[in-house]
């Protein structure tokens, strides 16, 4: 008897232990759903109160009482100013104009929603202002009918309910292990499965089936003695582990997460606020051009083009003016050398988008600084945001005085690197200063300037700043590159965010097939 | 003897010095006399030298008020440095014990999480805007600060575990294996051994998380809807936007948003050198 029990607590500790881990994640399911269901069920509630009050109105009755509901009326031109449209609000039996004195809080609500419902269509949402307020507008006899209800927070957190199925399902899961062999997996699978009823009682059928299905999963688990090798990896890692999981949690809800979404989204689109799937349109969209021929400065050919043109042409001169700038600054009679590199770091210090906006100073106008040295040495002005050309080299300017210092302090530190007596013995052996250059220097700056070529050239890549503050894709979207491209499909073309979505996954797919070979040729150059 | 000979190869060196210093700074000696230099321009030119000295524009840009009479800069400076000193914070101390365990301890996984912080630097942050939008909205850290701090941090760890592992990974392992023989736990060695050796990687890598939050402003602009929440980037870029440009306040915003990270860098500069490349070097 003594000894039976003896080798019961084992078991009762491990099935316990993985209801726990089953028992968080059903958890965080649940809450999911809930917050969803209930986000659905206020607003539902909402929009009914909206509806009836502007029915009501509209048929000439009153409101209910917590909704603030009128009659505005079609809009009229103004008598004072002929250019001005206004409307009149009629609420609780008085008419007044909408929007003059005195100030009534929801006027510009009112004006708004009356100037969207004019059109024929019924409004019916709720404000997007997070206050749990719903608005609903239609037209009506003698103008359109406006309801918008009282602020309203939706339901608590149901923390008893958690509780209450977490102890019920515990017990289940240990009246299992208590019984013993086959019992034990049924216990852990009805204990876990006692955590969807809530999900069930909310009707939210993903949740449920997805806590069912994680309750045969770990039962299964279970069975087959994955558990118990997965809760030793744990144990044995669980120094890893602790010190990751700070970055571990941090980045899967901020980084993970919303970069899924962004893949996601690709497949969509996106037109005044609602979502339709549409595969792989917008891909294609995109790499066929959208209808515009390749000298188009709108085909995406036309923009990946500008784009590794700018990115070469970057990190070309980032390399060699912080190359030749770190190979001045070490050498070793040098005075003042700490003067000199704290200067030439300097640009590196100033914010990347007051670099861009200065710079975009200078390359303005005729009193630009760039156009006054060009008059006072006897040339003429220049348009710099005119042509492409001259746009583009523009940019590229701005961007190599802010990232030289970059290449030229990882310089300076390969070149710390390199023992002295390697000079003087290539000296004695009558090596020229090319030659040390090429057989000394050289080999030792490429492990230290591969990774930050790599990393510079991503970054590049997606330097939005400076593009969008100094051209701004002047003249005429020709100087965008995807990054900036994509921004406006965001944002200036109609929140077009599908096709925006679409090509931020192109723009990742390119740079990781240039991390994964474009690195690897710049690994492959290095001396074995 | 022949040290002390003038030396023409030394001279001309000091002199193209001279010259491309002269050139890398005439655009912030600029922006430094326009901050100086009365009246309204509107573009960025001419000598580098003010004729007539002001302060104008700096008291117009301290004594900006918002639409309640709040003092519009001293708020944003505030927001500025709140958020840029927390993100340091957060993403040091989250970076730190990332990039220990990954330089340091051995585990399934490994590999491929060091990759995850390399490839997620790829996606273009602003198109992570959107879908970061509603996950703040959904977690009700809209137009919060604690929203905005979460975000940068966020956005600054890859590149300071990357940066962090590599300096690590180049400390020499006797002390902790000594320590480790002596009873130590895995935390106390990364207390006391591994984080002050690596004060000058750690250094680098906050100055790094600050310059995130402290430069960043599209995100600031779209997250943030209240004005008095906004941090001083989104201030500085509207004074020079689409409408009206105002070099002159520009110039006085850009001088004292610049200073506190010209001083940064002019602490860390040699800790800079060693910092960033001690990894780079190791690969």
């Amino acid at each position: 008897m003594s000894e039976s029990s003896y080798t019961r607590v084992p078991v009762l500790g491990r099935q316990l232990r993985d209801f726990m881990f089953a028992g968080v994640l059903a958890l965080v399911i649940a809450s999911a759903a809930f917050v969803g269901v209930r986000n659905r069920e206020l607003a539902a509630r909402q929009i009914d109160l909206a509806t009836r009050s502007a029915d009501a109105v509209a048929d000439g009755r009153d409101a209910l009482p917590t909704v603030h509901a009128a009659i505005v009326s079609e809009p009229r031109i103004s008598t004072k100013h002929s250019y001005l449209r206004r409307r009149t609000i009629r609420e609780g039996g008085k008419t007044r104009v909408l929007g003059a004195e005195p100030h009534v809080a929801d006027d510009k609500l009112f004006y708004d929603a009356a100037n969207r419902a004019q059109q024929g269509a019924t409004i019916a949402e709720m404000l997007p202002d997070g206050s749990g307020r719903a608005l609903v507008a239609h037209k009506a006899p003698g103008g359109i009918a406006i309801a918008i209800t009282a602020p309203a927070a939706p339901a608590p957190y149901p923390f008893l309910v958690f509780i209450g199925v977490l102890g019920l399902g515990a017990s289940l899961v240990a009246a299992g292990a208590l019984v013993g062999r086959n019992a034990q997996r049924l216990g852990t699978l009805a204990g876990i499965a006692t955590l969807a009823v809530p999900t069930l009682l909310w009707q939210s059928w993903v949740a449920a089936s997805l806590i069912l299905a994680l309750a045969f999963v770990v039962a299964a688990m279970q069975h087959i003695g994955v558990s118990d090798r997965f809760a030793r990896g744990l144990v044995t890692h669980r120094v890893a582990l602790s010190f990751l999981s700070p970055a571990a949690v941090a980045m899967s809800v901020l980084v993970a997460a919303p970069f899924v979404i962004g893949l996601l989204l690709g497949f969509y689109d996106h037109h005044q606020g609602t979502w339709t799937f549409v595969g792989l349109d917008n891909f294609t969209r995109i790499l066929s051009g959208n209808g515009h021929s390749l000298d188009d400065p709108l085909n995406f050919w036309f923009i990946l083009g500008v784009t590794v043109l700018w990115t070469v042409a970057n990190i070309a001169l980032h390399v060699t003016v912080g190359v030749s700038l770190a190979l001045l600054l070490s050498r070793k009679w040098l005075r003042g050398k700490g003067i000199f590199r704290m200067l030439l770091i300097l640009p590196w210090a100033i914010p990347n988008y007051i670099t861009a906006l200065m710079w975009k100073g200078m390359f303005q106008g005729q009193y630009g600084a760039v156009n006054s040295l060009l008059h006072a040495v006897g040339l003429g002005d220049v348009s710099w945001f005119g042509s492409w050309a001259t746009a583009f080299s523009a940019n590229v300017i701005t961007n190599t005085w802010l990232g030289f210092p970059f290449m030229m302090v990882v310089a300076l530190g390969a070149l710390e690197t390199i023992p002295k007596e390697l000079y003087e013995a290539a000296s004695v052996d009558g090596a020229s200063a090319w030659q040390r250059f090429r057989h000394i220097t050289l080999p030792h700056l490429r492990p230290a300037l591969g990774p930050a070529v790599a990393l510079g050239s991503i970054w590049t890549f997606n330097m939005f700043n400076v593009i969008f503050l100094v051209s701004g894709g002047k003249p005429g979207d020709s100087t965008n590159i995807l990054v900036t491209d994509a921004y406006r499909w965001a944002f200036e073309r109609g929140d077009r965010y599908g096709m925006a979505a679409a090509e931020g996954t192109i723009i990742f797919l390119i740079l990781l097939l240039w991390t994964v070979f474009g690195t690897r040729v710049v690994r492959s150059k290095e001396p074995a | 003897m022949k040290r002390r000979a003038f030396n023409v190869r030394h001279a001309l060196v000091h002199a193209a010095l001279i010259v491309l210093v002269a050139v890398v700074l005439y655009p912030v000696m600029l922006v430094c006399k326009k901050a100086f230099e009365p009246g309204h321009a509107t573009s960025l030119g001419g000598s580098p030298l003010p004729e007539h000295v002001t302060t104008q524009h700096f008291r117009d840009l301290f004594g900006a008020r918002g639409p309640h009479g709040e003092l519009l800069f001293l708020r944003q400076a505030a927001n500025s440095i709140i958020i840029a000193l927390a993100t340091t914070v957060v993403g040091v101390v989250i970076s730190c014990t990332a990039a220990y365990a990954l330089s340091r301890l051995r585990f399934p996984g490994r590999k491929a999480g060091l990759t995850t912080f390399l490839v997620v630097q790829m996606f273009p942050a602003t198109l992570l805007m959107l879908p970061l939008y509603v996950i703040l909205d959904k977690l009700g850290l809209l137009n919060s600060m604690v929203g905005l701090v979460l975000v940068y941090s966020t956005t600054a760890i890859p590149f300071c575990v990357w940066t962090l592992k590599g300096y690590f990974d180049s400390l020499p392992r006797e002390l902790e294996e000594a320590a480790r023989i002596d009873g130590a736990s895995p935390w106390m060695i990364f207390r006391r051994i591994i984080l002050p050796l690596a004060r000058p990687g750690i250094a680098v890598t906050a100055l790094f998380s600050f310059m995130t939050a402290w430069n960043e402003f599209i995100m600031a602009s779209t997250f943030m809807t209240d004005e008095s929440k906004y941090t001083l980037p989104v201030l500085i870029q509207s004074s020079v936007g689409q409408f009206s440009a105002d070099w002159g306040l520009f110039a006085a915003g850009a001088v004292v948003t610049s200073i506190p990270v010209m001083v940064a860098f002019y602490v860390l500069q040699r800790s800079l050198v060693g910092g960033l490349t001690a990894g780079a070097v190791k690969g």
